[in-house]
């Protein structure tokens, strides 16, 4: 296979897959730390704290890799752009609202993010390729940890319960953004960088959901299209993240999570 | 809620030692903090959780340290091989003197 392998590359089109995936981690990472020193016990602060670290480690490598193709600082590709610069889905820079809340965005994400992480461990462009298989390991934990909160939420209380079924009501539409086509995707595809369109992926997912869902009778907005045998949802997504369109709530995010880099970028940390 | 406390096992084969405790609802849990606790870093090679009422202890001291009567008798150490060894080694090395 090693013809078909591709050890360079520095397209704009890769440029615009590595940011997407590494902002989205990289605001989750940071969405998710708001919770450090509050979780609902000790044992799950350290845990989601962790967790958090995992999803920002997962963009520097992602950043790092950006890095090595334009020459600019990982650092500076991660606090210097302005907030339309971010490509990632709106899902993530959603503000901290319950528990239920965040358990729900964090499965919605791992869960899509998993899928997306599995085809890029078999993208042609080697860098990429070995970079998504030390994640996906990591990412383990992370399905195992969403798993068992979720069990929990939809089975352990009415109030529990209720408060996870509105979380993932008003999450859907945004989680399904997650597969918001890429502008050059088609080109990504041919190259065999990317291994199938994201609307491909997002069937996937979708598909392999769907029964979990099911089992906790949790909304689950999609069909079965018996023509085609693929998932299609049943609600809107929402689009815009991967064109640098975003919601309030991401400037207001950028504004404090940059704060410190801003105060003087030549800084030698 | 329950405490779980943790074993580990640095290496296979190795004993498992007393690594420290996580709370936690349920076993399930339990595992999943013992995990982040007491081997996130590669430091266990395999984990136990035990819930802390499963445990059984004794710690009485007349059955742990049985009272100062002479028991050296039933140890190895109570018996001094040293003199019979000793004497042995010279009447052996005594014979093999040539003259």
């Amino acid at each position: 296979m090693s013809d078909t392998t591709i050890t360079k590359t520095d397209t704009k089109a890769l440029h615009t897959l590595l940011t997407a995936l590494a902002d989205d981690e990289f605001i989750l990472g940071y969405r998710n730390s708001e919770w450090t020193g509050i979780a609902p016990m000790l044992e799950e602060d350290v845990a989601f704290s962790s967790m958090s670290q995992d999803e920002i480690g997962h963009a520097r490598l992602l950043y790092q890799m950006l890095s090595e193709l334009t020459g600019v600082p990982a650092d500076r590709i991660a606090y210097a752009r302005q907030p339309e610069e971010y490509l990632n889905c709106l899902l993530v820079e959603h503000r901290k609202l319950d528990w239920a809340h965040a358990i729900a965005r964090y499965f919605l994400y791992d869960t899509a993010d998993h899928v997306r992480v599995e085809a890029l461990t078999r993208s042609r462009y080697t860098p990429l390729a070995n970079a998504m298989q030390k994640i996906v390991r990591e990412e383990k934990y992370h399905l195992m940890h969403g798993d068992m909160w979720m069990k929990r939420l939809a089975n352990l209380s009415s109030d529990s319960r209720e408060r996870l079924v509105v979380a993932l009501d008003s999450l859907w539409p945004d989680a399904l953004g997650i597969f918001e086509p890429l502008p050059s995707e088609e080109e990504l595809v041919a190259s065999g960088v990317l291994e199938s369109s994201m609307s491909q992926l997002q069937a996937e997912w979708l598909e392999q959901v769907a029964p979990y869902f099911e089992s906790l009778d949790l909304p689950f907005p999609a069909t079965k299209d018996e023509s085609t045998g693929r998932y299609v949802p049943t609600v809107e997504p929402v689009y815009g993240g991967r064109q640098g369109k975003h919601s309030p709530e991401l400037a207001e995010l950028w504004d404090e999570m940059t704060s410190v880099y801003r105060l003087d970028p030549e800084a030698v940390w | 809620m329950p405490v779980f406390e943790v074993f580990q096992q640095a290496r296979e084969g190795k004993a498992f030692e007393h690594g420290g405790n996580v709370v936690a609802p349920d076993a399930e849990m339990a595992i999943l903090y013992a995990r982040e606790f007491y081997g996130r870093r590669q430091e266990a090679h395999r984990i136990w959780v035990v819930p802390r009422e499963c445990i059984v202890e004794i710690n009485d001291p007349d059955l742990l340290h049985p009272p100062a009567v002479d028991r050296s008798y039933r140890t190895v150490g109570g018996y001094s091989v040293r003199d019979t060894l000793r004497a042995t080694r010279g009447a052996v090395a005594g014979s093999a003197q040539p003259d």
